[in-house]
């Protein structure tokens, strides 16, 4: 027999017994829908993941601090190990270490794959408003280095200092408290950025907060990974909010102990190494959100093992379904081989079915999960993920769902061996003497 | 004339040791062109087993199997499987066809295993069907049919691929008198008009004397083989001739 007629003709057989082979159809399904959509919600998150980490740099931004301080920042990024109790240093600083030289900061600064690098403020802003309101807004900004940093926009464009003034990128959230209708109105606004004062406020409490102005030149689209939150402002303005908060602080007390910078992603290790001979390390994006990634990737090998166990049990199925199958066609066996047709083709007959039953089962599993997997993907952006536009729960990769075909197929094609192994050996006159 | 199947010195034992039962003991037996061959005896005498040896179906325990003069013994079994598809047509007391399938479909299951193209094999089945005078059903699901019909649609896949020889196995032994005479009718015309070897195994005697030859067999052992009429020459060449369209339509699959 040709190939393509033992397929069609496994089919055939396959569906003779409607209820038995949907039963075994259905066991495989549970199997498959369980993979398969976990599986797809897995790479919605990663996919989700993966355009965060990408709007606040992606691997090229790095964190940088005194190789003291790793445990402690790597700690509170979800990683490390703050628990140790450690000796005191008086070289490399109480709990947050020591500050980075601006010695040490030039050094860096020159080792191979690092684009920029910069102090990283830690400013107490106080409020924004729109220049000349009334209403002031609690607010925190943050300036990283524009490089391959850039932000999900949904509006204007990137800050940068070619301008010579102070510029923010604000988040939707603001445009409601703000008045504004849309993303576009905000743009060319200016707004004031408040900070304290801290040594004036031992002098004057209640005359020690500044300002600055910027010109919002971007709305960033929303989404959960902003770096804390914080909005984004370029280094003019930074300098200026810096410098405010700073007047009259002793060069003893300010601590400048992180650093943050662009760099070659493909250069990440020998980068690392170079620092740390200099006394730093550092952690990028990937390293804080690879605990998001590890706790999801946990889930789905739970969910794979439930599909996994699902599938041994479909597989019994199989066997099961295709022996009875072997009992009720000993006759048809019989006759197909007196009519000539070989052991080896009645195996590959059988295999063929268990296969099929694997491969609708999978089928099954793609087509019922793409329906609830999309329509409950739809329904959440009409309501707890309407925030989140960019964010699909499930996204359905077809290189992993024809893997998993190709799996189950081949799990269902052991599983029909056996079955298939006692179809070929049946003897064509025994098989015909059988009533 | 030719041999087209000989049989030397064959003994045919089921089981093993104490349980051993010798169903074929020492059987010589030549098959020729053109023959309609009875193979007559009780029930439990061997005629079957004797038929599935000759067919292929089956292995003897001793002595060999000569098709065509070659030792089929020596044959691997795809060999066999291939001979058998090729040359044989076989019939069964109990039709042995699949029920759900239709009966088109039924007749073209030997083209199919010769991995004939499907235009082709169900060209030769609705020819083979046209000579069982089984045109009308087709389509018809197998279990639809009655006994008769049912014989005469396992005929029509006995004859689809052509054979050189038709076993038939009690071919009217679950067909009432006049539905036999049919099938037995069908059978004999084969034989005459197309030169097609018929080896017929039965117990119904009025059967066994249609045949030009009626090989009696009582216990495993051969106790009779007479050649009762002597009008082979006409069906030899009658066989040429089919032979010859055979081979044409075996070398037009290639
Ligand atoms: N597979 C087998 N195992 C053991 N004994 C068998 C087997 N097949 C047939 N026999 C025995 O061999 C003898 C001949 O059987 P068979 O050729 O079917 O007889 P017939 O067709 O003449 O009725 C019987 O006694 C039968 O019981
Ligand atoms: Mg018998």
């Amino acid at each position: 027999m040709k190939l393509f007629d033992l397929i069609k003709t496994a089919n055939h057989n396959l569906f003779r017994s409607k209820t038995r082979t949907f039963l075994t159809i259905l066991a495989v399904f549970i199997g498959s829908f369980t993979i398969i959509l976990s599986n797809a919600i897995n790479s919605g998150v990663n996919d989700f993941i993966d355009k965060q980490v990408a709007t606040i740099g992606g691997d090229s931004f790095i964190e940088v601090f005194p190789s003291a301080m790793y445990d402690q920042v790597a700690g509170m990024m979800g990683g490390g190990n703050t628990s140790k109790v450690k000796e005191y240093n008086e070289n490399t600083g109480g709990f947050m270490g020591a500050n980075i030289s601006n010695e040490d900061l030039e050094k860096m600064r020159k080792v191979d794959g690092v684009e920029n690098l910069e102090i990283f403020h830690m400013l107490s802003t106080e409020y924004m408003r729109l220049e000349g309101a009334d209403k002031k807004y609690d607010v925190s900004v943050e300036y990283f280095p524009e490089g391959n940093f850039n932000v999900d926009l949904s509006a204007g464009r990137m800050t940068s200092n070619d301008s010579g003034e102070g510029e923010i990128i604000i988040n939707e959230d603001w445009l409601k408290p703000f008045g504004l209708d849309s993303a576009k109105d905000a743009l060319g606004k200016t707004v004031e950025v408040a900070v304290k004062q801290t040594a004036k406020c031992y002098v004057t409490p209640n005359n020690c907060i500044a300002s600055a102005k910027a010109k919002i030149v971007g709305v960033q689209a929303p989404g959960v990974l902003t770096m804390d939150g914080d909005l984004h402002i370029n280094q003019i303005l930074d300098n200026k909010l810096y410098s405010l908060s700073m007047e009259n602080v002793p060069e003893s007390s300010v601590q400048n102990y992180i650093a943050v910078g662009n760099v070659d992603p493909a250069k990440m290790d020998k980068i690392r190494e170079e620092f740390k001979k200099i006394g730093y390390d550092f952690i990028t994006v990937s390293d804080a959100v690879s605990m998001i990634r590890t706790f999801f990737d946990a889930i789905l090998v739970v969910f794979n093992i439930f599909g996994g166990i699902a599938l041994l049990a479909a597989a019994i199925g199989i066997i099961n379904t295709l022996f009875m199958s072997v009992q009720e066609r000993t006759r048809e066996i019989g006759l197909e081989k007196a009519l000539g047709m070989g052991k080896g083709k009645i195996f590959l007959e059988f295999s063929i079915e268990a296969i099929l039953l694997g491969f609708w089962g999978s089928a099954l599993g793609i087509l019922i999960s793409m329906i609830i997997g999309y329509s409950v993907n739809a329904v959440a952006h009409e309501t707890f993920l309407a925030d989140f536009p960019t964010f699909e729960l499930v996204i359905f990769n077809p290189l992993n769902m024809t893997i998993i075909t190709l799996i189950i197929m081949a799990i269902a094609f052991v599983a029909g061996t056996l079955p298939a192994r006692k179809a070929s050996k049946k003897d064509p006159i025994n098989a015909l003497r059988y009533e | 004339m030719n041999k087209v199947i000989e049989a030397k010195n064959l003994t045919k034992i089921y089981g093993k040791k104490a349980a051993a039962f010798t169903a074929l003991k020492n059987i010589n037996l030549s098959i020729y062109e053109g023959e309609s061959v009875a193979i007559v005896g009780k029930s439990g005498s061997g005629k079957s087993t004797l038929m599935h040896i000759l067919a292929l179906l089956d292995r003897p325990t001793k002595g060999e199997i000569l098709i065509d003069g070659k030792n089929a013994s020596k044959l691997k079994n795809k060999e066999l499987n291939k001979l058998r598809n090729e040359r044989f047509g076989f019939v069964f007391q109990q039709f042995f066809m699949n029920a759900n399938d239709t009966v088109l479909e039924n007749v073209l299951l030997p083209l199919k295993i010769a991995k004939l193209g499907r235009k082709k094999r169900k060209k030769e089945a609705l020819e083979a069907l046209k000579i069982v005078d089984l045109e009308s059903k087709v389509k018809n699901k197998a279990t639809d049919l009655s006994g008769g019909q049912k014989q005469r649609v396992c005929i029509a896949r006995a004859i689809v691929n052509q054979p050189q020889v038709i076993f038939a196995d009690e071919p009217t032994g679950n067909l009432d008198s006049a539905t036999g005479d049919k099938i037995t009718d069908l059978l004999f015309d084969l034989n005459k008009k197309h030169g097609v070897t018929l080896i017929i195994v039965t117990h119904d005697e009025d059967l066994a004397k249609l045949c030009n030859r009626v090989v009696r067999i009582s216990d495993g052992k051969i106790i009779s083989d007479q050649t009762v009429r002597k009008d082979l020459k006409k069906a030899a060449s009658k066989k040429r001739e089919t032979e010859a369209a055979r081979v044409k339509k075996a070398n037009e699959r290639k």
